[in-house]
């Protein structure tokens, strides 16, 4: 089991608090988005749950703490993050950036296997192995974001804005896929998204967040039916 | 023709010493972003353990071992206990503590083992090989082989070993690194233990050419910043041409420019980080700060 159970999270850079107070729980192979505003704090609530910002408060997957570790001994605790940005290692090749997303897991044959298998999902970046990553455009880039993070076979996937910067087209795909990764390998997803379509049409609850705090909660259907949310993400009223 | 030649092959041997020290400056350089202006200072003290051990009465082919591994030792504590607490500080700050730890480790050097100057013994055969009236001396030919073999050993270690990935990473994005489960500390101090081991081996190459003394390694240093800087700071492969060539430039330039002779050697290797930093700054395998976002 790896349900993540988030409980009253206070995280922010030096003396400056960002979020106040974050509650909330994602049962396990459920996907959860994190819609709002920019600013709120969608990017370092991730961080805070992958240990790249000091937090208080309680985060814990499965029943085993992560608050309070470091982002690797999280990592190794199988929680991978898609940074804001993609994090792609630059200068190494897609094989490499690739091979790092299973940095820690042992086995070479299983890791062979799990690179085919990305592959399947992302057939473009077969094409492109030998390539520096810096070289991709960025909606391949993403899509190595994603394979990588992937290759660690995780228990929880953070997902921070994968549509930023991509087609349409290109992000309806990846959405799709990422569909497809939850579905078949039951893996707990929280992805944070401008796009609140696409978001909730792969979620099964979201919660918006604003300056910090948690004002609306509910299933899919409940934040898509909610009137202001429907103003401020949707771009319609209901 | 077999004069200048000479002179090539001599430019090479000294080349391939500056290429040495380069290759440790690269190294952490790329980890960490960080100019070791001490790395010469630590390359001679790794000497004066060796010469230590061989005073203690062991042979050299075992002093040499010994002073690797006590090098690479040394060099990660020095990451852990000295580098730990700046990394991140602003670069001015950083700049000043391996400036710093430059006199520290000089005035240990002298405390411990005086200022008087001591021979180092040679490791390779003395006498040439002769090829078509050019002389290839042994110890010419030794420093060139150890520096192959030095690349070849790095080359594979980054290349075809996890930790060597691992390594690649935390300099592309330690951030992202870390993300993955890289214990990026760890990984900075193994930079600097490697780059510790391989300014170890340029120490001792040095040595027996000059003599061993706390401040053999200065004039080696400067070479040493114009190598990397023509290289590109960032690049191992651009150190060791860059030693290469700063080596042949200034012996020809010493033998064939009559102005500059032997006393104004040293303003070669000044002329070429001047030029490199005004015509190519990134040097010639550097990467230019540019990147796709
Ligand atoms: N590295 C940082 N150092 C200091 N403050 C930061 C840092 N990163 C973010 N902040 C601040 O924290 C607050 C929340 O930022 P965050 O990036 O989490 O928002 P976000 O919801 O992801 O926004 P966006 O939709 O624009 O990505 C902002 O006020 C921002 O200025
Ligand atoms: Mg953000």
């Amino acid at each position: 089991m790896s349900e993540l159970v988030v409980d009253d999270l206070v995280a922010g850079y030096g003396d400056a608090r960002v979020l106040h107070g974050v509650r909330f729980t994602v049962k396990q192979g459920e996907v959860c988005a994190i819609l709002g505003p920019n600013g709120a704090g969608k990017t370092t609530l991730l961080r805070a749950l992958s240990g790249m910002v000091r937090t208080r408060g309680t985060v814990t997957l499965g029943g085993t703490e992560l608050s309070g570790r470091s982002p690797d001994t999280i990592a190794r605790l199988g929680v991978a993050h898609v940074p804001e940005g993609r994090g792609t290692f630059m200068p190494l090749t897609v094989e490499d950036n690739l091979r790092l997303g299973a940095f820690v897991r042992r086995g070479r044959a299983e890791v062979d296997s799990d690179l085919d298998r990305i592959y399947t999902y992302f057939p473009v970046l077969k094409t492109r192995l030998k390539q520096a990553a810096g070289s991709l455009s960025g909606g391949e880039q993403q899509m190595l974001a994603i394979g990588r993070a992937l290759m660690l076979r995780p228990r929880l996937l953070l997902l921070d804005e994968p549509s930023l910067g991509l087609a349409p087209l290109v992000t309806r795909e990846l959405f799709r896929i990422v569909q497809a990764i939850n579905a078949e390998e039951q893996t707990t997803v929280v992805v944070v998204e401008q796009n609140a379509h696409l978001a909730l049409g792969i979620a099964q609850q979201a919660h918006v967040l604003e300056t910090g705090r948690i004002v609306l909660s509910g299933t899919a259907e409940e934040i898509r039916a909610d009137e202001q949310v429907a103003q401020s993400y949707l771009g319609y009223r209901v | 023709m077999a004069g200048f030649l000479q002179q090539v092959v001599q430019g090479l041997g000294a080349g391939a010493i500056y290429a040495s020290l380069a290759l440790a400056l690269v190294l952490i350089y790329q980890f960490t972003g960080i100019v070791n202006f001490a790395q010469g200072e630590l390359a001679m003290f790794s000497t004066y353990v060796a010469w230590q051990c061989m005073a203690a009465g062991l042979p050299f082919w075992v002093a040499l071992p010994l002073t690797l591994v006590v090098s690479f030792a040394g060099g990660m504590l020095i990451e852990r206990v000295i580098i730990r607490p700046v990394e991140g500080a602003p670069e001015l700050t950083i700049v000043i503590v391996t400036v710093g730890l430059f006199i520290f480790v000089n005035a240990a050097a002298g405390w411990i083992w005086t200022f008087l100057i001591k021979d180092f013994p040679n490791p390779f055969p003395g006498g040439a090989l002769e090829l078509g009236g050019v002389s290839l001396s042994f110890s010419t030919l030794g420093v060139l082989g150890v520096v192959a073999l030095v690349m070849g050993l790095l080359y594979l270690l980054f290349q075809h070993t996890k930790i060597g990935l691992g390594m690649r990473a935390v300099a592309a994005n330690p951030a992202s690194a870390r993300l993955v489960g890289i214990r990026v500390g760890w990984t900075l101090a193994l930079g600097w233990g490697l780059a510790a081991t391989v300014g170890a081996v340029s120490g001792v190459l040095v040595a027996p050419l000059l003599f061993l003394e706390p401040n053999m390694m200065a004039g080696v240093l400067i070479y040493a910043f114009a190598a990397a800087t023509l290289g590109g700071f960032d690049s191992p492969l651009g150190a060791v041409v860059g030693g290469l060539v700063v080596g042949v430039a200034e012996t020809l330039a010493g033998a064939y420019v009559g102005f500059i002779g032997s006393d104004l050697k040293v303003g070669v290797p000044l002329v070429i980080i001047l030029g490199v930093l005004l015509l190519r700054p990134q040097g010639l395998f550097g990467r230019a700060a540019v990147e796709r976002a």
